[in-house]
This record gives structure tokens, C-alpha cells and sequence, in this order.
């Protein structure tokens, strides 16, 4: 088993300092983007790694699941805090319109994962690429998108859901070739 | 179980669903291997999303924090160690004075309660019922492990000090003085020998007497 995994399940401060080490830039950058200040977007991730560190045997998986599973709830805590606070400033509103294919920001990870990703978001059909991109980038609700677009709430959640799968398909074949 | 998840298995990692409804998901997945595999592959996609994210870095405070509210967990941690590892030396003491006898014999009644649950929680057992003897019985039951590993001893109002001797195929054995709160007392033995009766004694006096059968 991965040391850092194990460290982590068993609960050991060292699995905690690992994990930061690792992916603190990542999750902040997450919380961050749903969360326009920063002191509330540390609050976050700090209320949210540590509930699954201090949770017994919640995590069983290697180190990509666990990195995957810590970026769900860090955003989850950050969309609830927004939502509960039912307000969106200047930047989120900003945030909302960007889709990720236009953004010349620095990337959180490596460039090739992240050209990868933009190239297999191209790749989707539009409705879906936009709904996910939306829901993502743009931290709307799929009710919120449903309104915008003018698109039953079903018909929403199936893009949503179909691109989901579509970029998995697609991100899994781009590592198999990579390696 | 509930029916699958479909497609909020994808809208669950992107943060589109209320707590409520992420809780069921939470919920369901622990139950689901199917669906939480589901919900894994979505989790995979949502993390890489976080590819294309503007780049933020935390104030050094954020580790700070992180140190501190792991802290006193990780002192109660090291207390309850503590503590296990002094129960287990006292513990092993015992075991070690009691080397001298051919039974093993944890006769501090608190510590003795718990190895007892613990013991019969993880045995299987027989019971027997103890046969009143004298004019002043006492009312009694053993507990035994069916490979004889341990022995249980239980008696309802004991009335004075009460010691148990055992048979073996050997020869005779004395248990000790059973622990009294007044209202019960027990004892709890792990013989090196079948024990095969076990006769309860108030001053010198047989009380109460079993066979066991394995």
C-alpha cells in the first residue's frame, strides 16, 4: 500500500503534513475558485481535510483516488459555503464566465495534463462542453444552468453527466497512449 | 438498497447536489460497490477539471492551523497509548506473578470485568449453574470457554469471602478468592489444565459445587 494512503487512513499527523505538501496548492486553488476570499477559501480546505483525516477508515483507495476524493469534498465545502451565504462577488461572477479552453492562467498542475484535459473538453459536443463548463468553471448549479440556457433540468443533468463519462473515456485513453 | 445512483453519481463530485442528497450518496456508495466505483471515475474527472484552474497559493498561516487542530488529537492519542501501554505492563505483571500457580488468576475487579467481557465476547462458551450445598449456599454460575482456555465464576449475594478450588485430572487446584463488591463477586481464570469441577468455599465451608462438560 502507498505509504502517504496508508499514513493518511491510519489517521497519522504525517499523512496530514504529506497530503499538504502534495496538493495544498491544488485544493486551495479549488476552494479559491468558488471562494473570492482568501482567509474563508483556507477555511475550507482546512475543515475539509481535516474531517477526512480525522474520519476512521473513510478513505480506502491509492494515492490518485485519494487526491480525487479530497479536490470532491474540498469543493463540495467550498460550494456549500457559497451557497449558504447565497451571494456571489465580482470574481465568482467573473469565474462564472470563463470556460477553462480560454484561460491563459497559470495551471495547478503540469501543462501536459492540462493541455490533455483542454483537448478532451474540445472534443465533447458543445451542449455538454458547456454545461459542464458552467457547472465546473463556473460554479452554477444545474437548476442555475437549466434557467440560463432555457433547457429542461433533466436534459441538464444528462449533459452534465454524459460529458463526465465522455471525459473519462477520453483522459483514460490519453494516459494509455502517454505511457 | 435503495436503486442506483445514475446520474448524480457525476453531478455529486462536481458539487451539485445539496447536502442532503449528498449524504444519501455517501450513504449509498458505502453500501454500493458498483455506484462507488461509479462515483470514483467521476471523482477522477472532477480532479483533473482542477487542471485548467487559475493557480492560488495559501498563506503559510493555513499550515499552521492544520498543525495546531491536529495537535490534541494527536496528544489524547499518545495519552491513550500511554495508558494502554501502562494497563498492559501491569497486566503482563500479573500474569508473570501468577506464573507461580499453576492458573493464571486477574483478580482486580475492574480490570478483571473488562478482560472477562472481552474474553467471552470473543469465545464461544458453555454454562453451567452451580449446585447449592450447606445449610447457607450461595447461588452461582460458571461461564467456560469449550476448549477450557478460560473460566468465568459468577455468584449472586456471596455472603463472605469466597474461593474457588478446581479438579483437574491431576490434582486440585485453588482458583483464589473471588472479587466481592458485596452485591456479586466473579473471578476470572485461565487454567494450564482442564479443570473438570469447581467447588465454591465460604471458611472452609463447599457452598456451591459444578461439573463441566466440554
Amino acid at each position: 500500500m502507498d505509504q502517504l494512503v496508508d499514513d493518511f487512513a491510519a489517521r497519522r499527523p504525517s499523512g496530514l503534513e504529506q497530503v499538504y505538501a502534495l496538493w495544498s496548492r491544488l485544493l486551495f486553488s479549488v476552494a479559491r475558485h468558488a471562494i473570492a476570499d482568501s482567509a474563508r477559501a483556507e477555511d475550507c480546505v482546512h475543515d475539509a481535510l481535516l474531517r477526512v483525516w480525522r474520519a476512521p477508515n473513510r478513505f480506502a483507495g491509492n494515492r490518485a483516488m485519494l487526491k480525487a476524493y479530497l479536490v470532491t469534498c474540498v469543493r463540495n465545502e467550498s460550494l456549500a459555503m457559497l451557497r449558504s451565504e447565497g451571494r456571489r462577488d465580482a470574481r465568482e461572477l467573473k469565474a462564472a464566465r470563463l470556460a477553462p479552453v480560454s484561460s491563459v492562467d497559470p495551471p495547478v498542475v503540469d501543462p501536459v495534463e492540462t493541455q490533455r484535459l483542454q483537448d478532451a473538453l474540445r472534443r465533447l459536443p458543445e451542449e455538454q462542453r458547456t454545461a459542464l463548463t458552467l457547472a465546473y468553471y463556473g460554479n452554477k448549479t444545474h437548476v442555475e444552468i437549466a434557467q440560463a440556457l432555457n433547457v429542461p433540468l433533466g436534459t441538464i443533468k444528462s449533459r452534465i453527466s454524459m460529458a463526465m463519462r465522455k471525459l473519462q473515456t477520453e483522459l483514460a485513453s490519453a494516459e494509455g497512449s502517454r505511457s | 438498497m435503495t436503486e442506483h445512483l445514475g446520474e448524480n453519481a457525476e453531478l455529486y463530485p462536481l458539487g451539485l447536489l445539496d447536502d442532503d442528497a449528498a449524504r444519501d450518496i455517501e450513504r449509498h456508495i458505502a453500501l454500493c460497490s458498483a455506484c462507488a466505483e461509479r462515483v470514483a471515475q467521476a471523482q477522477s474527472v472532477a480532479a483533473s477539471l482542477a487542471a485548467a484552474l487559475p493557480v492560488a497559493s495559501p498563506s503559510p498561516a493555513l499550515e499552521r492551523r492544520l498543525r495546531e487542530s491536529a495537535r490534541p488529537r494527536l496528544g489524547a492519542a499518545k495519552a491513550r497509548a500511554s495508558i494502554f501501554r501502562f494497563a498492559l505492563a501491569a497486566a503482563i505483571a500479573l500474569i508473570f506473578l501468577g506464573l507461580g500457580w499453576q492458573t493464571l488468576v486477574l483478580q482486580q475487579r475492574l480490570k478483571a470485568e473488562d478482560v472477562a467481557l472481552v474474553t467471552i465476547v470473543h469465545s464461544h462458551f458453555n454454562h453451567v449453574s452451580m449446585a447449592p450445598e450447606s445449610a447457607n449456599p450461595v447461588a452461582a454460575k460458571i461461564l467456560y470457554a469449550r476448549d477450557g482456555s478460560w473460566i468465568y465464576i459468577i455468584a449472586d449475594k456471596p455472603g463472605g469471602s469466597l474461593r474457588a478450588i478446581a479438579e483437574t485430572a491431576t490434582g486440585t487446584i485453588d482458583l483464589g478468592v473471588l472479587t466481592s463488591t458485596g452485591k456479586t463477586a466473579s473471578l476470572l481464570v485461565h487454567p494450564r489444565e482442564r479443570i473438570t469441577s469447581i467447588v465454591l468455599q465460604r471458611a472452609d465451608t463447599n457452598v456451591a459445587s459444578a461439573k463441566l462438560a466440554y
